[in-house]
């Protein structure tokens, strides 16, 4: 706390948000599913350094567990699930998508704008070093919405549902320096079971339907 | 105390105790033995904590770690006494595609460790203190349910279950933010403690929440749960999962899961009406409750799937329920819960005939299914029973719940915490003409279902049976949840347990709390 002037903690705790949804664009912007997962990897780095800081700043220890957490689930063990799905369904590109790059990359943006809309009347209340990261947590979490409906790979669409993940992770930390310890770890728990069964799931969409287009999911219908 | 604590570690050990031993062998007898056990002892200790509750008001234990009031008592009981007549049920279910090959002799094990866990995660829901935990919990039941919907490895079975899995991921990430937000209006009053999230904690300060960020956080956490209830327009994972899993794990889905999504609404509706503007979260439970109402109706009369049809009248009466809740007073939120009660029993039987019919029929098509009561006449009555519950017919107590829904509805403007029916004429002559187009429109439509709903039941029941299914009823453990649940329906329409009906008054005192 001696270090840093809390003016320049809170600028610090908003680069690393912004850096956060700098990747999310770079995610929208990808096509190559390994990239994906890397820049998700990325994406986590980010977190954990940002959540390290603000646990720094703050002298809140807890947040040093999740933010350790957070590199060993989200940056080293969902990333290996993932590389061994994409290996096995042997997906490179993801070469049709609902909506096309430039438009999913505009889209994007009216999110972030919306986000900081949402919020802009419950900001005040929040603490003075991370207020600003709460409307960019909402943006990553609408953004990561949007790429689940935007991909049609499987491993995209899971890709979208991490990037969720990590906007609510940010604005636990944002909004109220990180989830009691119990939450916290039930939901890195929840995180890591899901996409153990996804991938456990893409594996048998891939053998079942040869393909893990999910809009070749058409054998239910009204 | 002791008596307190022992039924509280018998609801989180037995369930989690017969998911790991089920894995050790594959013999049907042990399994049998295992889920009989566990069942047993989640039935008595559901009854001593009912009884603790009723005698001792809500109860904090282990550390704080758990809270039962009579809300989660009463979600308790569907969910043990669902859980099992499933239970029974998944006995003969099993041993039969067992015995014709369908599935293979060790599939039985994961099973019923999923089952157990499936139970252990709803438990847990339904106990937890803190709401983070609740929604670990919520989130849990989407993991351990994901598997046993696909569970014949069928491919549509696969596309049912990943679209489950997926929409449900992310409605529930939904309620996450919400539950954050929640997080972020109490850490403001009460400052960085652990307890910022305990229902105990935001009982105390509820009314100095900040209502701006309550608002936002009650709009995903609607969203968010809304999607595991199914209700519209995030229900479109229901009706495929419904068709394509297990008959047995269908009816825990359809009775007991929806309820404690429902519980977790409830619970995050009582938290916050203090703090917010009155109405504010009953008029967003009563629009989208109409809303899931009308798109079911709708879609009712198209099914050609019986399975399906049973999936949007599950959407229809949640939709009924959430109405009552929003409406709120005494008679809607009665309503609302001895409805969530009526649905669990009722739909849970639809499931089972309806998986006895699949066996039998070997087809999901309502035009395939034809003459049960030559067939299956048990099966019949059953399936006669749950769909006359289900569109709300007289003798059964589904009826009435929906009565009282529809009386609060049309009597809100003059709210009376009287419970007597006879206000259902004054619909006819209510001034206030929002709620007397809002109850029109639920009556047309509570019309149009009926009328969808009992002419393709009737066209099962009855008529030339097709070639090539062999007649007579095979008697087998199955039948003895189908002949309880149909008398627990029958039951109720005469009267309510008293228990039972305290429990119902204890848990509209703690949703009233305005």
């Amino acid at each position: 706390m001696s270090l840093f002037s809390i003016d320049v903690g809170s600028q610090l705790v908003d680069l690393g948000s912004a850096l956060l949804l700098l990747t999310c664009f770079a995610i929208v912007a990808q096509r190559r599913l390994s990239a994906c997962v890397d820049l998700f990897v990325l994406q986590s780095v980010f977190l954990a350094l940002t959540a390290s800081l603000v646990a720094f700043l703050t002298g809140i220890h807890h947040i040093y567990v999740a933010a350790a957490l957070t590199i060993v689930v989200k940056a080293v063990i969902i990333p290996r699930i993932l590389k061994q799905v994409i290996e096995h369904v042997n997906v490179k590109r993801e070469l049709e998508m609902n909506v096309n790059v430039p438009t999913g990359l505009l889209i994007c943006g009216a999110l972030v704008i919306l986000a900081f809309f949402i919020t802009q009347p419950i900001i005040p209340l929040g603490f003075l070093l991370t207020r600003d990261s709460l409307a960019i947590a909402l943006a990553i979490v609408l953004i990561g919405f949007f790429m689940m409906i935007a991909r049609k790979k499987a491993v995209t669409q899971v890709i979208g549902f991490l990037v969720m993940e990590n906007g609510l992770f940010l604005g636990a930390t944002a909004a109220a320096y990180g989830m009691p310890l119990i939450v916290e770890l039930g939901v890195f728990f929840d995180l890591l079971v899901g996409t153990l069964i996804i991938g456990i799931y893409s594996h048998r969409l891939q053998d079942a339907f040869d393909s893990v287009d999910t809009s070749k999911l058409t054998t239910l219908k009204e | 105390m002791n008596t307190i604590v022992a039924p509280v570690v018998v609801f989180l050990g037995a369930p989690l105790l017969g998911a790991l031993l089920s894995l050790t062998s594959k013999h049907t007898r042990f399994l049998r033995g295992l889920n009989l056990v566990t069942m047993s002892a989640l039935l008595v200790s559901v009854v001593a904590i009912v009884r603790d509750v009723l005698s001792q008001g809500p109860i904090t234990t282990l550390w704080g770690l758990v809270y039962l009031d009579a809300l989660s008592a009463f979600i308790l009981l569907i969910i043990i006494v669902i859980g099992c007549t499933a239970s029974l049920y998944s006995w003969a279910y099993l041993a039969d595609h067992l015995k014709r090959g369908v599935i293979a002799p060790g599939r039985p094990r994961l099973f019923w460790c999923l089952f157990h866990l499936f139970l252990f995660a709803m438990i847990v829901a339904t106990i937890a203190n803190s709401l983070g935990v609740l929604w670990v919990a919520m989130e849990g039941t989407t993991l351990a349910t994901a598997f046993l919907i696909s569970f014949f490895r069928t491919r549509e079975g696969f596309e049912a279950g990943w679209k489950y899995l997926i929409i449900c991921s992310v409605g529930i990430a939904l309620a996450l933010f919400g539950t954050v937000l929640t997080y972020y209006s109490s850490v403001h009053v009460l400052g960085d403690v652990s307890a910022a999230l305990n229902v105990t904690t935001l009982q105390k300060v509820a009314g100095q929440l900040d209502p701006q960020v309550l608002k936002l956080a009650f709009i995903f956490v609607l969203v968010g749960y809304g999607t595991k209830v199914g209700l519209a327009p995030m229900h479109s994972w229901l009706p495929e999962a419904y068709s394509e899993a297990p008959a047995p794990v269908v009816a825990m889905l359809a009775g007991v899961l929806e309820t404690v999504a429902v519980y977790a609404l409830l619970r995050t509706k009582s938290i916050m009406d203090p703090a917010l503007p009155e109405h504010y979260t009953g008029n967003l439970l009563v629009f989208i409750g109409l809303l899931s109402f009308v798109v079911a109706a709708f879609f009712i009369l198209i099914q050609h799937g019986y399975k399906r049809l049973f999936a949007y009248s599950s959407i229809e009466h949640m939709g009924i329920a959430m109405v009552g809740f929003g409406v709120g007073g005494t008679t809607g939120t009665f309503g609302g819960l001895f409805h969530l009660l009526n649905h669990a029993l009722a739909k849970s039987l639809a499931f089972f005939s309806a998986g006895n019919i699949h066996r039998r029929f070997g087809s999901l098509e309502i035009k395939d299914v034809r003459g049960l009561v030559t067939v299956q006449p048990v099966t019949a009555v059953a399936l006669l029973v749950a769909g006359l519950a289900l569109v709300g017919m007289p003798p059964f107590s589904m009826f009435l719940s929906e009565f009282m829904v529809v009386s609060a509805l049309a009597t809100q403007s003059f709210a009376s915490d009287t419970l007597h029916l006879g206000r259902f004429l004054t619909i006819i002559i209510a001034h206030d003409v929002r709620s007397l187009a809002i109850v029109t429109v639920l009556l047309v439509f509570a019309a149009a279902l009926f009328g969808g709903f009992t002419y393709r039941l009737a066209s099962m029941v009855w008529g030339t049976v097709p070639d090539g299914v062999r007649r007579g009823e095979q008697w087998d453990v199955g039948h003895i949840p189908l002949l309880v649940t149909v008398g627990a329906i029958v039951g109720l329409g005469l009267a309510i347990p008293e228990p039972v009906k305290r429990l119902m008054g204890r848990a509209v005192a703690i949703l009233m709390v305005r």
